[in-house]
Order: structure tokens, then C-alpha cells, then sequence
């Protein structure tokens, strides 16, 4: 249903364009933006040669590998041993790049489920955590029935975790989507993963959801929301009152809010020389398996 | 004349004036008391400018450096000297207790894929200073006399991390200087029995408590930063109060940092408050054999991380479960 109504006339015409373009290879559903980035990409030569430093792009990749700023909880050798312990994990399993708004496969041992194996796919609604206390949160309508499920990301019993469509939404959290329609958190369980050729970016989806009418789980229209379109038919006169007065248009101005909520550059310089080059490895190891892999992928079995 | 004494009246009436007096509305809250140590001497001395020339200090800098460096290139006393036959363990024994660093908490997962919250806690730089034998210990008087204590467990003390001579107050230093050490931040003493004693300079480990298991006990030092109803001068008064939590699981220990992770997040204190270990006195959970008494010697060959048999190591594959 939501394939649906993302998918547009003339997103149709740009797939068909591609599918002919791909020899018809993939028989999976296509990206949506995939004919835009194209057109961007000599503008923007990719995401790496951009910065200076190569490393610090994989703060977007790896965001749990920073600490949190709190200086309270800071402790170098704590975060040493922790960082050593996340690359353990990462070489038993391969922990791909993934965003809020993409949507993924995660296969995990469940003592309790038929075949010891449980499988749930789902759109990522919120990713946060550092450190080994990472986490994200997928969701799903499942026989009409909202589920979500979170994940710890190191978690060992985790088996397997596939991203079946890479993609970023408007908002930095989905929360929204408990509110919206069934149909904008509704994926098929049986989903195929679809394949970006190598090198794009990673596309923006430009959705927005439309909320089902009050009551609601949050203020939402306090919350500044890109991602929904209906969000003014729903309020009355004295929540558009309430919503000016809470504003606080001068925050992104406050300096030193921003520097107390990130870790300074020169820090992360020290964090990310410490683990690019092991990072890296598996980056190379991934892409070598992900271009030996079959394509017909066999049906995954539901738990 | 009249107008100006009248005036003089009123304002010496006016400090008599009782409306600033609070009354508490708690009448049963008491306020914390100050709690020293019972080894106490004053130990941060009052900075002043010694007028020293740029040769003097440069001078006194190596001398210090010097000191230094014979401190770290100290051997362990027991590796040279063999060890004696007589010294056995005992269940009724007591061994000596480590200083230990919280450096926060992270998650670690059982082979059963249970999930469980840890503190990391550093020894960091543990020598013993000296020991008292049960004859010359001689605490100071309190309300409550411990006299099976007295009478039979000799006192050890245990400092941690080094610091600067230069910054402590002559009484202090002496605790120290009198045994050929050098001062350290943190001194604590440890009841022990008395052939558990240890000789001065003996460095101590996280490999102290080697046998994974529940054998262990963390003393820690309560912290309030702010509470409402205590002004600056009585956050002192809180630094020396004590929380003792028993009977604390060791998980996994790490050789080269001397890092412990041990179960829950209940120590007390914030990330990077000191607090004290020893073997537990639980009965159900004291060592039921021998631990490394009277401390572990030091060796090359050992591995770098100890697990708790229920701990999944990282490094291991992904847990799966078996179909009955």
C-alpha cells in the first residue's frame, strides 16, 4: 500500500528508464531518487572526497561510536575498552550502514520461537545510544496491528541484519508514525532487498505522512515536522497559540548548546584514528561479499 | 537631639529583630556529620610562593623525577623472595583489599544471551605502605570499640596513584617517606590477618581477585554533589560518608588495564569516585578454596581477559540456540 502511493507517474517513467538502462537485472523495486542523484553527482563527487578528512565522514555511518558529550560519564580508557569491544562484534557480524527511515531485516535467536529464529522486518523509526548500548527501533503493522520491536545493535544473539531499502527520511526520529496511517509503516515481510549501484549517495525519500486525527501520542505540531502534510487540519485556534509561545527560535543561535551536544573535532579526529583502519577492512570485506553474492536470494522463512 | 536618639533606638531595636531566624520544618532531619578517617592527617597543604630559583626548581623537579622512576622500576618484593610454606590460606582468613576507580557502565550479554548492566571499576597504581602488626595497631578511640579486631587482624595500608611530593603536607609525607615511598592520592587501611600481611612496595592488581566467581565486596564512597539543603562548605562532610554493598559479582576482568566489570550499577559514587574492595564475608559466597594469597604474584604469560563462565566473550560467534 505505501509502495503505492510513493510511487508517482513519473517515478514510474524514471524506473522504467533505469530497468531499461540495468538490462532488467534486479527484479526488486528501485530506489526512488535514483535518476536525481545521477544528475547530482558531478556536483557533489562523492560523499568521501568532500571532507577533509576521510574519517570523520564515518560519523555518519558509525554514530555509536562516539561517546556521549556528557563529561560527566566521560572516561577515556571506559570508552577505549568499549570501541575494542564493538570491533569484536563487528567481526563476527556484518552490521551494515543504516538511518533512520530505512528499512530493515533483522534476524535474531529467540529461545522461545519455532525454530529457535525470529525475523522481523521493519521501517527504523529511532536510532540512538552510544557505544555498546546502541539501539534502533523498527516498526511494522502486522494483521493490522502496529508492532515495534527494539533492537540493541551488539546484542550477540542478533544473527542477522539486513538493510532491504537504504534510505533517509525528512526527520531525525519516526515516532510520528504511531499517529499516521496504517498504511505508512505497513512493509511486506516478504520484501526483496533492493540494491543501490555502488557509489550514490544515499537517497532521500521526500514522504510525507498524513496523522489520523487527535487524540495523539505527542504534541506533534510543537515539534517542527517535515515529514507530515496534515498536521494544521487537526489543530484548533489555542494549540497554534500554544505552539508560538513554546518556540525557542533563538536556539540555533546558542553556541555552546551545539558544543555541549556533539564532541569537538578534535576529539573525534583521536576516536576515529584509533578505529578507521579496522573499520575500514570490513568495509572492503563487506563490499567483496556483497559483489560475490548470487543474486536470487532464497525466500526467507517467517517466524 | 531627641529625633537622633530615637533613631539610635530604633536601629539597635532593629538588630534584635528575630524574623530571619528559620524555623525547619523537618524537626527529624539531622544534619550530616563530618566523618574522618581514623588515619587522619591533613593532607592538601596551604600553596605558597617559595620565592625558588629557576635552579632550584628545575633541581627539585629531578630529584622528584628520580623518585619517580625508582617507584615504577620497583620489582614486587614477593617474586624475588621465595615463597614461604607456612603462610597457607584459610577460610577464616583475611586477605588485603584493593582501591579501585568507577570509570562507568556498559552492557555485557550471557551466553544465554541475558543481558546484563556492569561496572568497570580501575585499580589504578596499588602499592601496600606498611603494615601494622595487631600489637602496635592502636585506633583511634571510638563510641563502639571493635575489639575482635583488636585483638587479632593486624591493619594494611594501601595507597593509590602517585602524586607529587611537593603538594601534600609534611605529616603526610612523613606516612610515607618513613617506609621509602612516595606519597600517594588515596590511602586506605585494610584489616588483615597477620600472616596475610605483605611486604611494603608490594604492587597489588586486579589479578588480586583472579577466581572469577562471588568473591567480592566494594566499600564505596558516597558522593552528593548537590543537595538542595547543603551549601558548599558541607559537601566535605559528605565525601567521607560510606556505603557498603555486599557480595558484589565479578564478570570479567582485564589484565593489562587492571580494569574489573563487575555486576549491576549499584556503586555508589559517579564516574570516577574512588571506593574500596575486599573478599566478601557473605557466608554463602566467601571463597570456598584458596584465592591468590596472599596477593597474585606477578607473571608474563597471563591472558589478557578473564571471563565468568556465563560471560559471552565478543569475540566469540553469534549465539544460536539448539532445536530440541
Amino acid at each position: 500500500m505505501a509502495l503505492a502511493i510513493r510511487r508517482t507517474t513519473t517515478d514510474l517513467f524514471t524506473a522504467a528508464k533505469w530497468f531499461a538502462r540495468r538490462d532488467c537485472r534486479f527484479l526488486s523495486s528501485l530506489p526512488e531518487k535514483a535518476e536525481e542523484t545521477a544528475e547530482e553527482a558531478p556536483k557533489r563527487p562523492g560523499r568521501r572526497s568532500s571532507s577533509r578528512n576521510p574519517a570523520l565522514e564515518f560519523r555518519h555511518v558509525y554514530p555509536e561510536f562516539l561517546p556521549d558529550p556528557n563529561p560527566k560519564w566521560r572516561n577515556s580508557l571506559r570508552e577505549k575498552l568499549e570501541r575494542a569491544d564493538m570491533l569484536k562484534r563487528r567481526n563476527q557480524i556484518d552490521i551494515p550502514e543504516f538511518y533512520v527511515g530505512s528499512i530493515l531485516a533483522v534476524t535474531i535467536a529467540d529461545p522461545h520461537a519455532q525454530g529457535k529464529i525470529n525475523r522481523f522486518v521493519g521501517i527504523c523509526i529511532e536510532r540512538k545510544g552510544c557505544g555498546l548500548r546502541a539501539e534502533f527501533i523498527l516498526r511494522n503493522v502486522i494483521d493490522h496491528q502496529g508492532i515495534e520491536v527494539r533492537y540493541e545493535l551488539y546484542d550477540p544473539t542478533i544473527q542477522r541484519i539486513q538493510v532491504l531499502r537504504l534510505e533517509k527520511r525528512l526527520d531525525d526520529k519516526l515516532y510520528y508514525l504511531r499517529d499516521a496511517l496504517p498504511e505508512y509503516s505497513t512493509f511486506p515481510v516478504d520484501m526483496d532487498p533492493e540494491i543501490l549501484p555502488e557509489g550514490t549517495p544515499v537517497p532521500l525519500n521526500p514522504v510525507q505522512v498524513k496523522l489520523k486525527p487527535r487524540p495523539w501520542l505527542e504534541r506533534w505540531e510543537r515539534q517542527e515536522l517535515k515529514g507530515v502534510s496534515n498536521i494544521e487540519e487537526h489543530l484548533k485556534e489555542k494549540d497554534r497559540v500554544r505552539r508560538e509561545l513554546r518556540k525557542t527560535p533563538w536556539e540555533k543561535y546558542d553556541l555552546m548548546k551545539q558544543y555541549r551536544k556533539t564532541i569537538p573535532e578534535e576529539d573525534q579526529n583521536e576516536i576515529w584514528g584509533e578505529v578507521y583502519n579496522q573499520l575500514h577492512q570490513l568495509q572492503i570485506t563487506r563490499k567483496k561479499t556483497y559483489r560475490k553474492r548470487t543474486l536470487s536470494t532464497p525466500k526467507p522463512q517467517l517466524g | 537631639m531627641a529625633n537622633s536618639s530615637l533613631k539610635l533606638l530604633c536601629s539597635s531595636l532593629n538588630k534584635l529583630k528575630i524574623n530571619y531566624i528559620m524555623q525547619r520544618q523537618n524537626s527529624r532531619y539531622q544534619p550530616p556529620r563530618y566523618r574522618p578517617p581514623h588515619w587522619f592527617v591533613p593532607k592538601e597543604r596551604v600553596m605558597t610562593d617559595e620565592m625558588l630559583t629557576q635552579e632550584n626548581r628545575q633541581f627539585l623537579e629531578e630529584v622528584r623525577q628520580d623518585k619517580m622512576n625508582v617507584q615504577t622500576a620497583l620489582e614486587s618484593p614477593l617474586s624475588n623472595s621465595e615463597p614461604v610454606a607456612t603462610t597457607q590460606w584459610d577460610p577464616f582468613t583475611r586477605r588485603v583489599g584493593l582501591i579501585a576507580r568507577k570509570i562507568g557502565n556498559y552492557p555485557l550479554w550471557s551466553k544465554d544471551g541475558k543481558r546484563f548492566q556492569t561496572t568497570l571499576l580501575q585499580v589504578v597504581d596499588n602499592h601496600v605502605i606498611k603494615y601494622i602488626p595487631p600489637e602496635e595497631f592502636n585506633p583511634m578511640v571510638v563510641k563502639k570499640p571493635v575489639w575482635k579486631e583488636k585483638k587479632r587482624l593486624g591493619a594494611l595500608l594501601v595507597g593509590s596513584e602517585t602524586i607529587d611530593p611537593t603538594i601534600v603536607t609534611k605529616e603526610y609525607c612523613g606516612l610515607f617517606d618513613s617506609v621509602g615511598m612516595l606519597p600517594k592520592r588515596h590511602l586506605c587501611r585494610f584489616m588483615v590477618s597477620p600472616h596475610a600481611a605483605l611486604p611494603t612496595g608490594t604492587p597489588l592488581t586486579a589479578t588480586h581477585f583472579r577466581r572469577i566467581s562471588r568473591c567480592n565486596e566494594a566499600l564505596g564512597i558516597q558522593r552528593y554533589a548537590c543537595i538542595p539543603w547543603c551549601h558548599q562548605d558541607s559537601q566535605e562532610t559528605w565525601q567521607h560518608s560510606w556505603r557498603v554493598l555486599r557480595g558484589v559479582k565479578i564478570l570479567r576482568i582485564n589484565t593489562k588495564h587492571n580494569v574489573l566489570w563487575v555486576l549491576g550499577v549499584g556503586i555508589p559514587g559517579e564516574t570516577g569516585a574512588m571506593c574500596y574492595m575486599f573478599d566478601t564475608v557473605l557466608p554463602l559466597r566467601k571463597h570456598k578454596t584458596a584465592p591468590p594469597f596472599p596477593t597474585h604474584l606477578p607473571t608474563d604469560d597471563l591472558p589478557l581477559e578473564y571471563y565468568d563462565e556465563s560471560i559471552h566473550p565478543f569475540e566469540e560467534p553469534t549465539i544460536s540456540f539448539e532445536e530440541d
